[in-house]
């Protein structure tokens, strides 16, 4: 085994995981999922896109919130300032922009024309006289609470957040500061629905026992390699909520001839070649342990959203709950610019490579998910280097019985 | 328009493959390797890497968003290399044995084939 490569204990380094087997019912029961969306994704911090989104004043974008079926409108105002609003006419709860983004001074309901600008302010009733005591000043676009952290955009649900945004990262957003987020500006995203619980599908991309035998025809040679047979990670840190797993890349791989071609012409090393770019100053949070061997990190940040990074590219991963079993899974790929014609036929590869080997997981998902459902697996049993899982277990259980817990009180 | 040369001087024995595999964009390039035979993506996987060093040196000196239609076109095909190119060279199929379906994961936003992309300020 290479030196490398973490031997086993990894969990004993942190007592409170345990080391038995872990129940399934969080991962299936359909009640537990009501209460894990109140206890969890109308209280914590949930990322929602980058400030290059609304690069210039008047830009603005819709995202979508699947799980509570919300557009979310974020716009940057005249004073440079990012807002986010619930995109409801505050006359009569038409949606207030259908534009999926673009770029405005004010925002006109297409049902009646009452308009608002870009900090939300009601701006304009067409034959306002005819109303009763319009109260202009309450009938602003609902704000929602947003928050900045390296120029991706976050907002909060609940009415009066209970720790801010800095605080809910903690460690695992400031030992990634500096990690050059903003020079991923080429992007491309794909989405879907998957029929599997949130949990599961956050769980199977931050392990890598698994890459050896299902992605034995595609990454197993970058991401693990011939010293490292069973796809041991070289560690896995826990913080707070948040965990992240670095991973082996293999440093002696020798690319097919397309797939070459491609890493030779990309902007930056893709995810799936396992190379590094020696240019790229990490962030003391990305490989931490700075094993030589290292390829890629996978940043949780709980509950829902992944950041895969490595010296030349990232991507991230995002999954939005519809119920206990069905997921609407976003992937969102940020590479460096291409300048010449070459570098984009190196993007591109980048991207199906990438693509293509996350479709080697979905299936195996949506069995993981039957088998629950059908109740014919009552516990998990993890191996070392399934600690993340672990502490996913754990996270969700405390964050649901410390919630409730506080409600009853 | 089938006489007309529509890729740089140099590349006239892809002219073959221009009708079949110019496509709009990422997407449709997806849905094409995903709708064709192994055999035939190898076929054009082959033809493609005969020529793929010589066009990628030539589309080296192409700048984003200033390519002629010419350059534009061998771009597209070298696109269409680089969507076929994991199906050859990792699974010697369309795609992997236990692939999940690529319809039900598709593309929501995608990159320019040809424009010119942002630089981080």
């Amino acid at each position: 085994m290479s030196a490398a490569v973490a031997d086993a204990n990894l969990t004993l380094r942190y007592p409170d995981m345990g080391t038995g087997p872990v129940p399934t019912d969080i991962y299936w029961r359909p009640e537990f999922y009501t209460r894990e969306i109140d206890a969890i994704y109308r209280r914590s911090w949930l990322c929602i896109g980058r400030v290059e989104q609304v690069a210039k004043v008047g830009d603005f974008f819709i995202k979508k919130i699947p799980t509570f079926n919300l557009g979310i409108l974020v716009a940057r105002g005249k004073d440079q300032r990012v807002r986010a609003f619930h995109n409801v006419c505050q006359h009569r709860g038409n949606h207030i922009e259908l534009k999926s983004s673009g770029n405005c001074t004010r925002f006109t309901c297409p049902f009646h024309g009452w308009t608002y600008d870009l900090t939300g302010k009601l701006a304009g009733v067409p034959d306002s006289d005819a109303f009763y005591d319009l109260d202009r000043a309450a009938l602003a676009l609902p704000p929602v609470t947003l928050d900045l952290w390296e120029g991706f955009i976050f907002v909060n649900l609940a009415d009066a957040p209970s720790q801010s945004l800095v605080d809910f990262l903690g460690e695992q957003g400031s030992d990634l500061v500096g990690y050059p987020f903003d020079k991923g500006t080429a992007v491309f995203e794909y989405e879907g629905k998957i029929k599997t619980n949130w949990k599961c599908m956050v769980d199977s991309f931050v392990e890598t026992y698994h890459v050896p035998v299902l992605h034995r025809h595609s990454v197993t040679d970058t991401l693990a390699g011939p010293d490292n047979p069973f796809g041991r990670l070289i560690d896995v840190r826990i913080k707070g909520p948040h965990r992240t797993a670095s991973v082996v890349g293999n440093l002696n791989y020798q690319p097919n001839p397309v797939q070459g071609l491609a890493f030779k012409h990309a902007p930056g090393p893709s995810i799936t070649s396992g190379a590094t770019d020696e240019a790229t100053i990490l962030p003391k949070g990305l490989n931490q342990t700075r094993a030589p061997n290292w390829s890629i990190d996978v940043a949780v940040f709980f509950p829902n959203w992944l950041i895969v990074m490595g010296s030349g590219m990232y991507f991230t991963h995002q999954m939005w709950p519809l119920s206990s079993n069905e997921v609407i899974w976003q992937m969102r790929g940020f590479l460096r610019p291409a300048t010449n014609a070459a570098q984009r036929f190196g993007q591109e590869n980048a991207m199906v490579e990438l693509r293509d080997a996350v479709l080697e997981d979905a299936n195996t998902l949506e069995r993981i998910q039957a088998s629950l459902d059908q109740g014919l697996l009552r516990e998990f049993v993890f191996h070392d280097h399934e600690l993340a899982l672990r502490h996913q277990y754990h996270v969700v259980s405390d964050w649901v019985r410390e919630y409730e817990q506080s409600a009853a009180r | 328009m089938a006489n007309k040369k529509r890729l740089p001087r140099g590349f006239a024995k892809l002219e073959c493959l221009v009708d079949e595999w110019v496509l709009p964009n990422s997407q449709a390039r997806s849905e094409k390797r995903f709708s064709t035979s192994p055999e035939e993506l190898r076929t054009f996987y082959n033809t493609m890497l005969e020529h793929a060093e010589k066009a990628l040196a030539s589309l080296q000196k192409c700048q984003l968003g200033e390519l002629s239609s010419e350059q534009e076109t061998l771009l597209k095909l070298m696109l269409s290399l680089a969507e076929v190119g994991p199906a050859v060279e990792w699974y010697g199929e369309v795609q992997a044995t236990d692939s999940f379906d690529s319809r039900r994961f598709p593309l929501s936003v995608q990159m320019s084939d040809s424009a010119a992309q942002v630089r981080a300020s």
